[in-house]
């Protein structure tokens, strides 16, 4: 909890490595307010999750009202407000991986990580008490030819079975 | 058995094919090369505008027509390379992106040349990392190489490419919402007129095309209109008369996933049948095909009597459904049709973009009405309507007679109808992701309508056999325009 109030009290900016990314970026177009949503994502990736702190910040770079950047933010499922794991399960449920089981896929994981798939509203049902492990549901991520699959993180991982599933877990808890 | 003719594909598997290098040791930028030494910039607008290309990202609208629509004295004018790739059952772009980036850095120098455009924007999928990691790098290499930049070759010619990533939500590939979301709001589409090729991105004239569309540009220019004509079933015999039927060239890039046992994907000239194509994919997975998804999972279901459709842009509108993007679903007899509307209707309630009120409430609308039927609960009373079918006249139509159907199939097909009618093709919405919706699901209901049926009659799902479950072409008005235009028949 006390971690929770301290993040979203701190003020948030870019680091060096950051600073110079969005630097970069701004260049690329003809008004600011275009470079949102590779600045939210370099942000997230920094801070974890979308802060206040964080649409404060990126408003002000952006020259915006934070308004804009939340109105943003909420419109995209790429981009938590809440804390999520470290590591992000992103779970394809759309046809063609439902009809290469992903359910057991699913069913799976929820009965390893001994949790609840988070929905977009409450990103801790699907979160490990460790904090760890998020996981979610997504719709189809254009790898159907690999059915089923799953994200870890930035990391796709194909034709999954429970066994698969299992070796993917031990090697990401070491 | 047909033959797999790899032209986009044709140097994908070769190693370290991402680098500039490789690249250029199997002929790459030797077509952008030709194209400025060679020939004007009207010139590759003329050639793209004669090759019959059409645009692979879904809508299927020839790419020539499309680039003459662009007004030529106002600049900036934008190319916005869609790889946002997110139709269900879709993934050629991927591959492109992962593992041969500079083919599209090239389609884009030629799309530019033509189009006096300076800068590009390629929308990537925000999930694609390792795609837009490669074509980061490869990108950054062409800059290095005097590809990209200022005065490229000396030519004076300036093009850059910037990679713009989304954040997840699939509305974002419909080209307008793509516009918004790179001006950096919510990707929720705009009304038209006017056309991005008149106001698009920044309020300038804006191009938007596919990753596979822009891609075969470098092959039209560098083996000549002549053979890119060549490939596809009947661009010879329609030539003479166009504009309709009209022309379906070139190679297509087939997904197919679901019941195959070689999922994949698969370069072949456009126009083979679903049969044959199941059989490239190393043939069904089960008995017996049950139902086809032609074009990604917006596309209106294919049965079992329609396995001989051809897969390119004319037939599949004959047959009532549509090529999209050219994810191929196949399903098998064990699978049960009320599931997956199901399945595809999460999926659009999930992505409606919330602008228009017919589709954000009536698709999670048709989501509730289809999973009431998938948990035995659908309503079983019934009504009483008009009856379609072959009238007196001999076309389809109001047959004066009366049919007795499930209130919740009505409701269906009426909230459907309501949101984007599928038989008059007009949408009361800002964006087509309405006749997305509606066509799954009013397509599958009536071809599927025994099994929608069964449901509700049993109060659990049933999956019928095949023949059972499938209403068959001369009693539906699914199937309505394979009967009527005797004009294309032979096509
Ligand atoms: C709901 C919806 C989603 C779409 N998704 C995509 C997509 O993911 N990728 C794509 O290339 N085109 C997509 N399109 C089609 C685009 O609107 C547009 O027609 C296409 O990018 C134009 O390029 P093309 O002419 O090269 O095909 C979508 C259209 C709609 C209505
Ligand atoms: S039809 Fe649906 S997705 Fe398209 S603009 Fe309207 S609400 Fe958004
Ligand atoms: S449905 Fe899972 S990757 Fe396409």
């Amino acid at each position: 909890m006390s971690d929770e109030l301290i993040q979203i009290e701190t003020p948030f900016a870019f680091n060096e490595e950051n600073q110079r990314e969005f630097d970069e970026l701004i260049g690329r177009y003809p008004v600011k307010e275009a470079a949102m949503l590779p600045t939210l994502h370099i942000a997230q990736k920094q801070a974890g999750y979308i802060t206040p702190a964080v649409m404060k910040y990126v408003a002000e770079q952006l020259e915006v009202s934070v308004m804009k950047v939340k109105d943003v933010v909420t419109f995209y499922p790429m981009f938590f407000e809440e804390p999520v794991g470290e590591y992000v399960i992103r779970v394809c449920h759309t046809l063609p991986c439902a009809l290469r089981d992903c359910k057991v896929v699913l069913d799976h994981l929820k009965e390893k990580l001994g949790t609840d798939v988070a929905s977009e509203t409450n990103l801790a049902k699907g979160t490990t008490a460790d904090g760890k492990f998020t996981l979610m549901k997504v719709e189809c991520l254009a790898s159907c030819d690999v059915a089923p699959v799953i994200m870890v993180n930035d990391d796709l991982y194909k034709n999954l079975t429970p066994e698969k599933v299992d070796e993917l877990l031990a090697k990401l808890a070491s | 058995m047909v033959e797999e003719r790899r032209i986009l594909y044709e140097h994908l598997d070769v190693p370290d094919i991402n680098t500039f290098d490789v690249f250029c040791q199997y002929d790459g930028y030797t077509r952008f090369e030709k194209a400025i030494a060679e020939y004007q910039p009207e010139d590759i607008a003329k050639m793209v505008m004669d090759s019959g290309l059409k645009g692979r990202g879904g809508a299927g609208f020839s790419t020539g027509l499309k680039w003459s629509f662009v007004p030529k004295d106002i600049k900036p004018c934008y190319l916005c390379c869609n790889a946002d790739e997110s139709e269900p059952g879709t993934f050629s772009n991927r591959y492109v992106l992962e593992k041969n980036p500079h083919l599209l850095i090239e389609g884009i120098l030629i799309c530019c040349y033509a189009m006096g455009i300076e800068t590009t924007y390629i929308y990537i999928r925000g999930e694609f990392t390792l795609g837009k990691k490669m074509l980061d790098a490869a990108i950054k290499e062409a800059y290095e190489k005097g590809y990209l930049g200022e005065n490229i070759r000396g030519t004076g010619l300036n093009v850059d490419i910037y990679s713009h990533p989304g954040a997840g939500a699939y509305i974002c590939g419909e080209e307008t919402g793509l516009i918004e979301s790179l001006e950096g709001k919510r990707g929720q589409p705009r009304n038209k007129p006017p056309f991005p090729a008149v106001e698009g991105v920044f309020g300038k004239p804006t191009v938007v095309q596919n990753v596979e569309t822009l891609c075969n540009l470098p092959f039209i220019v560098g083996n000549g209109v002549e053979w890119y004509t060549q490939m596809g079933p009947t661009y010879a015999d329609t030539r003479a008369n166009p504009p309709t039927p009209d022309p379906n060239t070139g190679t297509k890039l087939y997904c197919i996933s679901g019941d195959v046992n070689e999922p994949g994907v698969y370069e072949l000239d456009l126009g083979l049948t679903c049969t044959e194509l199941i059989e490239v994919a190393g043939g069904l997975r089960g008995e017996e095909v049950k139902a086809v998804i032609p074009g990604g999972s917006s596309a209106p279901i294919l049965t079992h009597y329609e396995l001989d459709t051809r897969l390119d842009f004319t037939s599949l509108t004959l047959a009532k459904s549509m090529l999209g993007s050219g994810g191929i679903i196949v399903m098998n007899e064990t699978r049960n049709i009320v599931d997956c509307l199901l399945n595809i209707m999460k999926f659009y309630a999930h992505e409606s973009c919330g602008q228009c009120t017919p589709c954000r409430w009536g698709t999670p609308w048709v989501r509730d009405i289809v999973q009431r039927i998938a948990d035995g609960e659908g309503r079983d009373s019934t009504i009483t309507r008009p009856k379609f079918g072959i009238a007196e006249n001999g076309r389809w139509g109001d047959t004066g007679e009366t049919e007795e159907i499930y209130e919740d199939l009505d409701l269906l097909e009426s909230v459907a109808n309501n949101i984007a009618n599928v038989d008059t093709m007009t949408w009361n919405t800002i964006c087509v992701f309405g006749i997305a919706v509606s066509w799954p699901a009013v397509s599958y209901m009536r071809k599927f309508r025994p099994e929608f049926e069964a449901a509700i009659r049993e109060g659990k799902l049933v999956t019928l056999p095949v023949a059972e479950a499938t209403v068959p072409p001369e009693e539906n008005y699914a199937y309505q325009q394979r009967f009527v235009p005797q004009e294309f028949a032979d096509l």
